[in-house]
């Protein structure tokens, strides 16, 4: 029974991880009707930033975390916004009119690129980094479940992000714009909508939200690589992908959906846990003959 | 006429670009030695530090002025995919000029260009795959091998680990030939040794997350978690079984023992950490200290981890060959199938009639205060310290 | 200046142009250095600025056009030539066979999306599905080797019909996942799975055709060729048999509702074009082409492995489709040559060359979005002979 509990626990943890990947995958999708495939390398970038942040604090002296941490954070969040809208503006809205999946495979070599770049370029950066643990470490025990306070904090502060996006893009004028050019390009220039300010600004909320995963990702696991982002865009694609992509409650059930079958894989096949990835996507190809437009598909009607 | 050809259209443009490097050339013949890794992806680190290494032993052997020849290394990246490694060895051993190869780290892709060598009659030495059939899948008379296989390293393991009083294991390895191989002989040797395993679990390569897995190890209360793969699924693999309140003892393979391996964990978590590698620890030989030193001179931008000192043995020995026969791949083959008891800063080199290195000393590892330690000289091993679960 | 070229026959246009192709190939094949190498990139990027100055690729597009047969067979007659040239050379043959099989498979990749609009990015699930049966069926079972090459193209085919429901069902982006979910599933389960190799991988033995192997080299006017030359003729053979297929395929009515089907699906079914039928046709279509390459790229390479053929393999060959431009045929021959040599010509640069590449790759998709060579709009009246004249 405690282990049960354990397993969802940990569910719950990698859940919220996928969810805040498949989260920007949508938002994209919405703005734009593109899949930016760098996503997961951009999340390794923030989180590497992170890490330097991190370090760079420590080094100067300052011992606090949560001074640490908000350096961290900030820091991260700014490097992975900034290059959201620079990926944006340089990659993606000059490719507009091209091919649509141009875009797919620009994203995908610019994160080849980030990868290689920060294997080459970040000192020592082809080996996995410790990232300093600056949260609570004490842990809840009760026989075989343990619960940490550094999980704990993670999942409320990763429920909290996708609740302020969603108030964001539900309850101010900003969210407004970006819902307005999500639904029509056209009307929403019309309507006085500066549309690409709105891209720009989209893709940076994106990005830097995927940097808030990267940093939650680096505390979770106390390391970050080069390679972390390759799977976890991955999934991320499919979870936005299996939810319906544009729907922000369906990335996140994408993600928890994903982060299950994971678990379940591993846990209900003993004997060949190795399948588990197998397992999950061949899943995740069933889902999609069933419900070819994900679990909870657009509500925009088909234009003739 | 097709060379004729060839000449005519290439020949300006050769010349042209050529030309101008070749002023100032020594009198020495030039000879060619390939290095074959992997130099992109996951597995650069390795790849990259084994060319330093290689790269090291040619630049030391150009510098001595006894030297025959002046040698330059052709090295190129296998990607660590079979489908590129066979394209490069077949570059490397269809060059006339290139005389023998030091080559592979990365099992599969040693599997697909022993054929490519054996083809060409071109001598190679692994330098890093640990794969047994490499050199005991075939009667190739041009492969050999410095580093043990992982049949030396996990016999060794199993009766260590047994001896110590451990009983029962939960073995998590990565899928790819190297972590399914350990897994292999890992649990054989265990078997015959007593040791009893309580669950096995596969995990991709380059899998995030193993919650899953080790809660159900948690659940199982194995007294070791043995650990068959690299470095940064090792790392992450620790931090995650620490998560978990896991407390048994963590036993890793040579894949991490590397300094990034403990630069990865905080210092709480590596110590105590249990690894086996094969070949006498480079640190205690005299030439192994040398090897250090040059390569801290000459001030490589990555270290040379795990296998950079069978890289630098390896290039050394090619090189002694080509010193003492001449650069011609029949006679290089044959003096390496005759190389017994040969000095080598990995340890002597004695080549079976397989060209497998049989003198593999297997050395054991511990965490001790950030550092790689000789089990020997640990002070877990006087009983100062203990390991985990004891 | 300008019009220098624009008198010229189209067809000895299209003639001078592969000559040059053929001449820059061989010095460029034979280039070690980085310096060469980069300059010679340098050199053919101006030449082909150049030659749009002067008006010769508008020729060669004009012979293109209305000449399709002589100019494939001009083509072909490169090709051929370069085999001739590096008959004893056993890499550069490596080399021009990988290109070739790779050009194949985006062939069959370009039926799939560039036609039909059907995302793969399983390309090398299917090719390695191809390259599986090669080893398992050559040299293993008394089958005559050489009909293992269909027979790969069948499996792979075979294979793909487990995801033709979820790929006729979805569009787009969905099925992307679709198949990128069976690419990360196809590769992962060889390597857990241990029946065929697991991680390690299966030897291939070696093509035989009437007793001839194809791992000897021949005797040909008394020069001894490298035995690639077997598989290098062997996968011109198979190049020449999907480009002349594809094409057919294209100026059919089959290929005209493939577009349809591609430009706008709704409007295609109300004329009555089957959407799923055709879906379907050039999914299977496509991975029969692809298998049949990758039976023989296992059995030339001689070793094949579950990390030859994983999702970023199959990223690889939809970026030669891209590069070369969607349903372009011949774009997708240059492409091949381009993402095959590139980065082997690249080892000079050692750890540096994918970062390199993918930022080449990057910024000739923002240069030319439409690809090096894009697909011309198909003409059936007036009938392409009478322009000629």
């Amino acid at each position: 029974m405690a282990l049960l509990g354990q397993y969802l626990v940990n569910g719950i943890m990698l859940g919220t991880i996928y969810a805040l990947v498949a989260v920007g995958f949508t938002l994209f999708f919405g703005v734009l009707d593109v899949i930016k495939f760098s996503h997961g390398d951009v999340l390794m970038v923030g989180a590497f930033a992170g890490f330097t942040a991190a370090m760079a604090v420590a080094a100067v002296g300052i011992s606090n975390p949560v001074l640490q941490l908000a350096a961290s954070v900030v820091f991260a969040l700014s490097v992975t916004a900034a290059l959201g809208a620079a990926i944006a503006k340089w990659l993606i809205l000059p490719l507009k009119h091209a091919p649509r999946m141009n875009i797919l495979l620009v994203t995908l070599m610019l994160g080849t690129a980030l990868r290689e770049a920060v294997r080459l370029f970040y000192p020592d950066g082809s080996n996995p980094k410790a990232f300093p643990a600056l949260l609570p470490t004490s842990a809840l025990t009760l026989g075989d479940f343990t619960l940490r306070a550094d999980s704990a904090i993670l999942v409320a502060a990763g429920i909290s992000v996708i609740v302020g996006l969603h108030l964001l893009i539900n309850r101010t004028r900003l969210g407004l714009a970006i819902r307005a050019v999500a639904q029509d390009e056209e009307t929403a220039r019309t309507m006085g909508i500066n549309y690409a300010l709105v891209v720009l600004v989209t893709f940076a909320l994106g990005s830097g939200i995927a940097a808030v995963a990267g940093v939650m990702n680096g505390l979770y696991y106390n390391e970050v690589n080069f390679g972390m982002g390759l799977l976890l865009g991955l999934i991320g694609f499919s979870a936005a992908i299996i939810g319906g992509l544009g729907n922000l409650y369906g990335a996140i059930l994408g993600g928890f959906l994903f982060a299950m079958l994971q678990m379940l894989g591993a846990v209900a096949m003993p004997f060949a846990s190795a399948y588990k990835d197998v397992f999950a996507f061949a899943v995740v190809i069933a889902l999609m003959a069933w419900k070819p437009t994900g679990l909870i598909p657009e509500r925009a009607s088909e234009r003739v | 006429m097709h060379t004729i050809l060839r000449f005519g259209v290439g020949a300006m443009l050769s010349a042209a670009l050529a030309a101008a490097p070749m002023a100032g050339a020594s009198a020495k013949d030039k000879v060619k030695v390939a290095f074959i890794g992997p130099l992109s992806g996951g597995n650069a680190s390795i790849g990259v530090g084994g060319r330093n290494s290689a790269d090291l032993a040619v630049k030391i052997r150009n510098a001595d002025p006894k030297a025959k020849y002046t040698y330059e290394l052709f090295s190129q990246d296998d990607e660590c995919k079979p489908n590129v490694g066979v394209q490069v060895a077949t570059k490397a051993a269809s060059d006339p000029k290139t005389v023998a190869a030091i080559a592979h780290y990365c099992s599969a892709v040693a599997m697909s260009t022993v054929d490519v060598y054996h083809k060409f009659g071109m001598p190679m030495i692994v330098w890093g795959a640990v794969l047994p059939d490499i050199t005991y899948g075939n009667d190739y008379k041009e492969i050999h091998r410095v580093n043990g296989t992982m049949v030396n390293q996990n016999e060794v393991a199993a009766d260590f680990m047994t001896k110590q009083g451990f009983k029962t294991w939960v073995i998590l390895h990565d899928t790819t030939d190297y972590g399914k191989g350990h897994n292999a002989y890992f649990s054989k040797f265990l078997k015959e040794k007593g040791g009893n395993v309580l669950a096995t679990f596969g995990v991709t390569a380059d899998q995030q997350d193993f919650t899953a897995e080790l809660t159900k190890a948690k659940e199982l209360k194995p007294d070791v978690i043995y650990f068959g793969g690299l470095t940064p699924l090792g790392v992450r693999i620790r931090q995650q079984m620490d998560k978990l309140g896991i407390k048994a003892q963590f036993e890793g393979v040579s894949g991490i023992v590397s300094a990034a391996f403990i630069e990865g964990l905080d210092p709480k978590l590596a110590e105590g950490i249990l690894a086996f590698r094969e070949g006498a620890p480079v640190e205690k030989l005299p030439g192994g200290k040398y090897f250090m030193e040059q390569y801290d001179k000459a001030k490589y931008d990555q270290g040379p981890d795990a296998y950079g000192a069978f890289s630098f043995a390896a290039t050394t020995l090619v090189l002694d060959a080509i010193e003492a026969v001449g650069p011609n791949r029949k006679k290089v083959t044959e003096y390496l199938s005759k190389v017994q008891n040969k000095d080598s800063i990995t340890g002597p080199i004695s080549f079976d009639d397989h060209g497998q290195n049989t003198v593999a000393a297997i050395t054991k590892y511990v965490i001790q205060d950030g550092k790689w330690v000789l089990w020997e000289d640990s002070e877990y091993a006087a009983g100062k310290r203990k390991l985990a679960g004891k | 200046m300008n019009q220098l070229f624009s008198r010229m026959p189209p067809l000895a246009a299209a003639a001078l142009a592969a000559l040059l192709a053929f001449v820059f190939a061989v010095v460029f094949m034979e280039q070690e250095s980085d310096v060469a190498v980069i300059s010679l990139l340098a050199l053919g990027a101006v030449a082909a600025w150049g030659a749009g100055r002067v008006g010769l690729s508008r020729r060669v597009s004009a012979a293109a056009a209305t000449r399709p047969g002589a100019v494939a067979a001009l083509g072909g007659a490169v090709a051929l030539g370069l085999l001739a040239v590096f008959a004893e050379d056993h890499f550069p043959l490596l080399m021009l066979s990988t290109v070739m099989l790779y050009a194949t498979v985006a062939l069959g990749l370009n039926v799939q999306f560039g036609y039909t609009g059907v995302v793969n990015f399983a390309g090398a699930a299917f090719f390695g599905i191809g390259a599986y049966t090669a080893a398992e069926l050559v040299g293993r079972t008394a089958l005559p080797p050489i009909l293992v090459l269909p027979l790969g193209g069948l499996i792979a085919a075979v294979v793909g019909l487990v995801l033709v429901v979820p790929v006729v069902r979805t569009r787009g982006h969905y099925a992307a996942v679709v198949t990128i979910a069976f690419s990360v599933l196809f590769k992962t389960f060889l390597e857990v799975n241990d029946t065929l190799g697991g991680p390690q991988g299966l030897s291939v033995a070696p093509l035989s055709l009437f007793g001839w192997s194809f791992g000897e080299g021949p005797e040909i006017l008394g020069i001894s060729a490298s035995f690639y030359l077997n598989y290098a003729l062997a996968a011109l053979a198979v190049l020449a048999l999907a480009f002349v297929m594809v094409r057919r395929l294209e100026r059919s009515w089959i290929g005209l509702s493939l577009d349809a089907v591609r430009l706008d699906e709704t409007a295609s079914a109300c004329y009555g074009i089957g959407i799923r039928r055709s879906k379907i046709l050039a999914f299977v279509v496509g991975n029969l082409v692809i298998g049949t390459a990758g039976a023989l790229y296992g059995s030339m390479l001689g070793y094949i492995a579950p990390t030859s053929f994983t999702f970023s393999d199959s990223l690889i060959l939809v970026a030669i489709v891209l590069l070369g431009g969607m349903g372009s045929p011949w774009g997708t021959v240059f492409a091949a040559a381009i993402v095959v040599i590139l980065p082997e010509k690249l080892q000079a640069i050692q750890e540096y060359r994918f970062l390199l590449f993918s930022v080449v790759v990057m910024a000739i998709l923002l240069f030319r979005p439409e690809g090096l060579l894009p697909r011309a709009v198909r003409r059936y009246m007036p009938a392409p002979k009478e322009v000629a004249r």
